[in-house]
C-alpha cells in the first residue's frame, strides 16, 4: 500500500473567487479513496488539477513520487491517469466499441507490451457489460450505457489512478450497485481509484478513505466512520443528509 | 509565470525585427516631417475608425451570442445600399434615411436572422456555426448584386461633403472621417456601457454561457438574443454607411472588410469591445504607414492588402493557448456505420461509371444532343468541376473528421496550380504533382500552425486571412505567376498512355483520369475512416479535454490532418492547373473557394461520397441554364442559392448526405440496423428537447436583484466558474 497520487497545497484562484485553498489529499494503490463535498466545493477543479485540464495558482501534483504539475494532460495519461468527466465527454460519433478502441490504439504509442488493441477493447466491453451495444453510435446511447462508456475508454488505457466523477449520476439503483462491484473489482487487481460523489451510501459503502472539501478546503478527511462523524462535516455537509437518511 | 513570459518575450522580439527589418528594406524615402506624420495619423485614424465599428460590432455579437458572424460586413453593405436607395435614389432627406435603415430595417434584420436561424445555431457545432454565418454572407451579397446590379456604377456621398473640414498642420480632415472617428469611439463607448452597466447587456451576456442562468435576471431569452443580433445588424450597417463613401458602393469591397475586422477582433481576443476599437485603430494606423512611408516595389505591389493579415497572425501568436474545456460536449443525433471495404469499392465504381456514361453520350443530354458524343465544351465543363470536387474532397479528412474549419484549401489549390507550371508542369512532367503534393503538405501545416493551440474559431479567422493573402500577395508575385505570360503553362502530362491536358482533344481522357483518380481517392477516404487515424481524428473532434486525458498529443495529431489535407489540396491544383491551361493572377480570390466549402458542408461534410454530390450540384447550374434558356431568375438563384442552402444547414445540420443515406438504407430490408438507429436517433431527439423546454420554462420569473447581478457578472467573467457556482453554495447537497 504505497501513496501512488498526491496534491500539495494546490490552490486554484479564478479572479476573486478561491475555488481551492491548499488543498493535500492522497491516492493509495488498491482502495477506493473518496473526494465529497457540496456544490461547488471545488471537486471538479482538483480533478482538472490532477488531469492537467486546470493550471493550479500554486501547489504541486506528485504522480509516483515524481511532481507532474507541468505537464500536459496527455503525458499525465501516458503515465498512467485516467479518469471520467461528470457532464458526459464521450466520443459521440465512434461506436461504442470505436470510444474504446481508440484508447487501446492510443496506449500503443507509450506501451511496449505487444498487446493487441483490439483484443483488449472486446475484454474490456465484456467486463464493463457492453458487448451487446457495441457497434452503435455513442450518441444515440441512454445517459448510464454512455457512462459506463466513458469508464471503460478509462480503462483502456491501462491506468494506474482512475479518477471517476459522479459515476453514479444519471444510474438507475441496479446500476448503481453494478457500478460499486466493478470498482471493487478494480481494486482488488490493484488499481487506485479516486472517486467524486454526490450518493451518500455509495460513497460510504465503496470508498475506505474519504476527503471532505468545502468551499476549496479540505474540512475533514478519514475512514467514513470517522468523517461522518466529524462535525464540522456535519455543519457543512452532512448534517441535513444524515437527518434525512435517518428519517 | 517566468517560463510563460519568455516565448511571448521571444516572439515579440522575433516580430518587432521582422517589422523592423520590412520597414527598413521598403522604406519609401519619404522624410519624416509634420507634414507627413500629420498626414499618416489623419488618414490612419479615419482609417482605423471604421474598421473599429465593424469590429465592434463583430465583438458585440460573439459576445452576446457566442456566434462569429462572418456575414457582418455583407449585412452592413446591405444595409449601405439600402441607405442609398433611400437618400440618393428616393430623395429622403439624411436623417430621415439614417433612422429607417439603422433603426427599422437593422433591427428587423437582426430579430428575422435570430428567430429563424441563430436561435438554432446555440448548441450547433462550430463547422455548422460558421458555415450559416458564410453562406448568410453569400446571401446578402448575393441578394444586393441582384438587387442593385453591379453594372451601374454607385457613389454614397460623404457625410457633410462640401464643407472644408479641418486643418491639422498642412492635412485636411474632412468631417466624414471626424464624424467616423467620433463615432467610432462613441459606438465602443456605448457598447462598453450597455454590456456592463445595463440589465439588457448583462442578460445578453449571460444568455451565452446559459439560457437558464439568464432567465435570473428576469429578461426572456428570446428578447435578449433577438436585441443581440439586432443591435449587430445596427452596428453594421452604420459602420457600412460610414465606409462606403471611402471604398466605393462595391459589394465585394464593403462584404471583405470583414478579413480587417476580424483581424481587429482578434486583437480583442473577440471579447473587449475597447481592445476591438484599437485593434481597428491598429490596422488602420499600420495601412496609412504603409500607404505614407513605404515604397513596396514592383514585385510586391500588393503587399499592403496583406497587413491586416499580417496582424491577424500576429496577434495569434499572442493570444493565450486555449483552455481544454469539459461540458461543452454536443451530443450528436447521427447515426451512422463504418461504410465496408465493397460498399466503397461499388461507390467507387459508380462514379467511374456515371461520369463515364455521361461522357461517352450513353446518358440524354440538353439542347439537341441527347445521344452521342459530347461537345468539347461540356468535357471541358465537367472536369471543371471535378477538379473542384477534388479540392472538396481534400476538406473531408480535415473538416468532416479532425473539425479543423479551415477556408484555404482552394487557396492551397492555387498555390499548387502555380506551382506545378514550375515543378514539372512546363514540361508535362508528371512527377510534378508528386514535389507539388510534397510542398503543399507543409504549407497547409504552416497556415494552420499559429491557430493550433487556440480555439477552432481563430484557426477559421487564420486561414480566412491566408486565402486573402495567397489571392492578393503570394499568387500576384512574378516569380510566382509572370503576369506577362498568358499562353498555356502546362504541357500535357502522359500518365500510362493516358494524355491529360487542356486541349480540346484531351477532354475526353482528361476526364476519365479525373474521375478515377477522384474515385481512387474516394476509396482511399473511405479505408482511411476505418483506420485508428480517422478514430483518432474524429475523437479529437468530438471532445478534446478527453482525447488529452487518454493520452492523445491534440498539437501533432492536428499536423497530421492538415498535412493530409494540404497535399490533396496540392493534387487538386495540380489538376486545377492542367484542367485550365493558363492561369491568372485572380484565379483563386477567397469569394470563389468559399462556396466550395459551403457546398460540402451542406452535403454532408463527414462523408467521402459528398464530394461527389457537390460536383454534381455545381454541374446541375450550368445544365439548368442551357435546358432553361438562360433565364435571370435563374442567375439570381446562383448568386443566392449556395447561402440558402448553407442557411438550411441550421435545420439538417448533418448534410443532405446524412439524412438520405439514412433513410434510403432504412428501405433495404436487410438493414434492420438503419432502422433501429433511427428510431433511437429520434427518441433520443425528442428526448433533449423535453428537458429544452422545461428549462425554458423554469426561471424565467424569477426575481432579478442587484446581489444577483453582480454575482452574474462574476460568473461571467470566469465563464470556468458557472458549472460549479451557478447554484451558489447553500450547505445542503444536492
Amino acid at each position: 500500500m504505497s501513496s501512488i497520487l498526491s496534491t500539495q497545497d494546490v490552490v486554484v484562484r479564478f479572479g476573486v473567487l478561491q475555488a481551492v485553498s491548499q488543498a493535500s489529499i492522497e491516492v493509495i494503490e488498491g482502495r477506493v479513496t473518496g473526494l465529497i463535498g457540496p456544490n461547488g466545493a471545488g471537486k471538479t477543479t482538483l480533478f482538472n488539477v490532477i488531469t492537467g485540464l486546470q493550471e493550479p495558482t500554486a501547489g504541486k501534483v506528485f504522480f509516483d513520487g515524481k511532481d507532474i504539475t507541468n505537464k500536459t494532460p496527455f503525458k499525465r495519461a501516458r503515465l498512467g491517469i485516467a479518469r471520467t468527466f461528470q457532464k458526459l465527454e464521450v466520443f459521440g460519433s465512434l461506436s461504442a466499441r470505436e470510444n474504446i478502441l481508440v484508447a487501446a490504439e492510443q496506449r500503443k504509442t507509450w506501451d511496449r507490451s505487444g498487446f493487441d488493441p483490439a483484443k483488449v477493447c472486446d475484454e474490456i466491453l465484456a467486463k464493463v457489460g457492453l458487448s451487446h451495444v457495441s457497434e452503435f453510435m455513442v450518441g444515440t446511447l441512454p445517459t448510464g450505457t454512455a457512462r459506463l462508456v466513458e469508464l471503460a475508454r478509462a480503462l483502456a488505457s491501462n491506468p494506474r489512478v482512475l479518477l471517476l466523477d459522479e459515476p453514479s449520476s444519471g444510474l438507475n439503483e441496479e446500476e448503481t450497485e453494478e457500478m460499486a462491484a466493478l470498482l471493487k473489482t478494480f481494486v482488488e487487481e490493484g488499481l487506485a481509484v479516486l472517486l467524486v460523489e454526490h450518493d451518500m451510501s455509495f460513497v460510504m459503502g465503496t470508498c475506505e478513505y474519504i476527503h471532505v472539501l468545502d468551499f476549496g478546503v479540505i474540512i475533514a478527511e478519514g475512514t467514513p466512520a470517522e468523517v461522518q462523524a466529524d462535525s464540522h462535516v456535519q455543519a457543512a455537509y452532512l448534517g441535513t443528509k444524515t437527518e434525512e437518511q435517518a428519517s | 509565470m517566468r517560463l510563460k513570459v519568455s516565448p511571448r518575450l521571444i516572439s515579440a522580439i522575433v516580430v518587432g525585427l521582422v517589422i523592423l527589418f520590412l520597414v527598413n528594406k521598403n522604406w519609401g524615402g519619404a522624410s519624416i516631417s509634420a507634414k507627413t506624420i500629420s498626414s499618416f495619423l489623419v488618414v490612419g485614424i479615419a482609417l482605423g475608425g471604421i474598421y473599429a465599428i465593424t469590429a465592434g460590432g463583430l465583438v458585440v455579437t460573439y459576445a452576446t451570442t457566442g456566434i462569429f458572424n462572418f456575414a457582418h460586413a455583407a449585412i452592413g453593405c446591405f444595409l449601405a445600399f439600402c441607405y442609398w436607395q433611400l437618400t440618393v435614389k428616393q430623395g429622403l432627406p439624411t436623417v430621415v434615411a439614417l433612422i429607417i435603415t439603422l433603426f427599422v430595417i437593422a433591427p428587423a434584420i437582426g430579430f428575422l436572422l435570430d428567430k429563424v436561424i441563430m436561435r438554432r445555431l446555440r448548441d450547433a457545432a462550430l463547422v455548422v456555426q460558421l458555415m450559416v454565418t458564410v453562406g448568410l454572407m453569400l446571401t446578402f451579397m448575393g441578394i444586393t448584386l441582384t438587387i442593385w446590379s453591379p453594372k451601374t456604377g454607385r457613389s454614397l456621398p460623404q457625410f457633410f461633403q462640401n464643407t472644408q473640414g479641418v486643418q491639422f498642420g498642412d492635412v485636411t480632415a474632412t468631417w466624414h472621417r471626424i464624424i467616423t472617428v467620433v463615432v467610432a469611439l462613441l459606438v465602443a463607448l456605448g457598447l462598453r456601457f450597455l454590456l456592463y452597466k445595463t440589465r439588457l447587456g448583462i442578460s445578453m451576456r449571460a444568455v451565452v454561457d446559459s439560457r437558464s442562468l439568464a432567465g435570473l435576471t428576469g429578461a426572456k431569452p428570446s428578447i435578449i438574443s433577438g436585441s443581440s443580433w439586432a443591435l449587430g445588424c445596427m452596428t453594421a450597417g452604420l459602420a457600412g454607411i460610414l465606409i462606403a463613401p471611402e471604398t466605393g458602393l462595391v459589394v465585394e469591397n464593403l462584404a471583405l472588410i470583414i478579413v480587417v475586422a476580424s483581424a481587429a477582433a482578434a486583437i480583442a481576443q473577440l471579447k473587449s469591445i475597447p481592445m476591438a476599437f484599437i485593434g481597428g485603430l491598429v490596422i488602420g494606423l499600420a495601412k496609412s504607414f504603409s500607404a505614407v512611408y513605404l515604397e513596396w516595389g514592383k514585385d510586391w505591389a500588393y503587399a499592403d492588402e496583406a497587413i491586416p493579415a499580417a496582424i491577424l497572425f500576429i496577434a495569434l501568436l499572442f493570444l493565450p493557448m486555449a483552455r481544454l474545456e469539459t461540458g461543452k460536449i454536443r451530443i450528436t443525433k447521427r447515426t451512422e456505420r463504418l461504410t465496408k471495404p465493397w460498399e466503397a469499392a461499388l461507390g467507387a465504381g459508380v462514379m467511374i461509371a456515371i461520369v463515364g456514361a455521361w461522357a461517352n453520350g450513353w446518358i440524354p443530354w440538353i439542347s439537341g444532343t441527347t445521344f452521342g458524343e459530347r461537345s468539347t465544351v461540356w468535357l471541358g465543363r465537367g472536369a471543371g468541376f471535378l477538379v473542384l470536387g477534388l479540392v472538396m474532397l481534400s476538406l473531408i479528412p480535415l473538416i468532416g473528421w479532425a473539425g479543423q474549419v479551415s477556408f484555404a484549401n482552394y487557396a492551397i489549390a492555387g498555390i499548387g496550380a502555380v506551382l506545378f507550371s514550375h515543378f514539372g508542369g512546363q514540361n508535362g512532367d508528371a512527377l510534378g504533382i508528386v514535389w507539388v503534393m510534397l510542398i503543399c503538405a507543409p504549407l497547409g501545416l504552416a497556415i494552420a500552425l499559429p491557430a493550433l493551440r487556440l480555439k477552432g474559431l481563430y484557426l477559421a479567422l487564420a486561414t480566412m486571412a491566408f486565402a486573402e493573402v495567397a489571392d492578393k500577395v503570394l499568387i500576384r508575385h512574378p516569380s510566382m505567376l509572370d503576369p506577362s505570360a498568358t499562353g498555356v503553362l502546362f504541357k500535357p502530362v502522359n500518365f500510362f498512355g493516358i494524355t491529360i491536358s487542356s486541349s480540346a482533344s484531351d477532354r475526353k481522357a482528361f476526364l476519365m483520369f479525373l474521375v478515377i483518380a477522384f474515385a481512387l481517392l474516394f476509396f482511399m477516404l473511405e479505408m482511411l475512416r476505418r483506420t485508428r487515424w480517422a478514430r483518432r481524428w474524429i475523437a479529437m473532434s468530438d471532445s478534446p479535454a478527453a482525447s488529452a486525458t487518454i493520452g492523445v498529443n491534440l498539437t501533432t495529431t492536428k499536423m497530421m490532418v492538415f498535412m493530409l489535407s494540404g497535399a490533396m489540396a496540392g493534387f487538386a491544383g495540380c489538376m486545377i492547373g492542367l484542367q485550365r491551361g493558363a492561369l491568372s493572377v485572380d484565379s483563386f480570390p477567397l469569394f470563389a473557394g468559399l462556396p466550395l466549402v459551403l457546398l460540402i458542408a451542406v452535403q454532408g461534410v463527414r462523408y467521402p461520397v459528398a464530394a461527389f454530390m457537390g460536383f454534381i450540384g455545381l454541374a446541375s447550374f450550368p445544365a439548368l441554364f442551357e435546358v432553361l434558356g438562360k433565364p435571370s431568375w435563374l442567375t439570381a438563384i446562383e448568386l443566392i442559392g449556395p447561402g440558402i442552402a448553407a442557411i438550411a444547414m441550421a435545420y439538417r445540420p448533418e448534410g443532405a448526405v446524412f439524412y438520405s443515406g439514412r433513410d434510403l438504407a432504412g428501405l433495404l430490408p436487410w438493414r434492420k440496423d438503419a432502422r433501429e438507429e433511427k428510431a433511437l436517433a429520434v427518441a433520443k431527439e425528442r428526448e433533449q428537447n423535453i428537458g429544452k423546454d422545461e428549462i425554458g420554462d423554469m426561471g424565467l420569473t424569477r426575481p432579478f436583484s442587484a446581489d444577483k447581478v453582480a454575482q452574474l457578472d462574476r460568473v461571467l467573467d470566469i465563464t470556468d466558474l458557472v458549472d460549479e457556482h451557478k447554484m451558489a453554495p447553500t450547505g445542503g447537497a444536492s
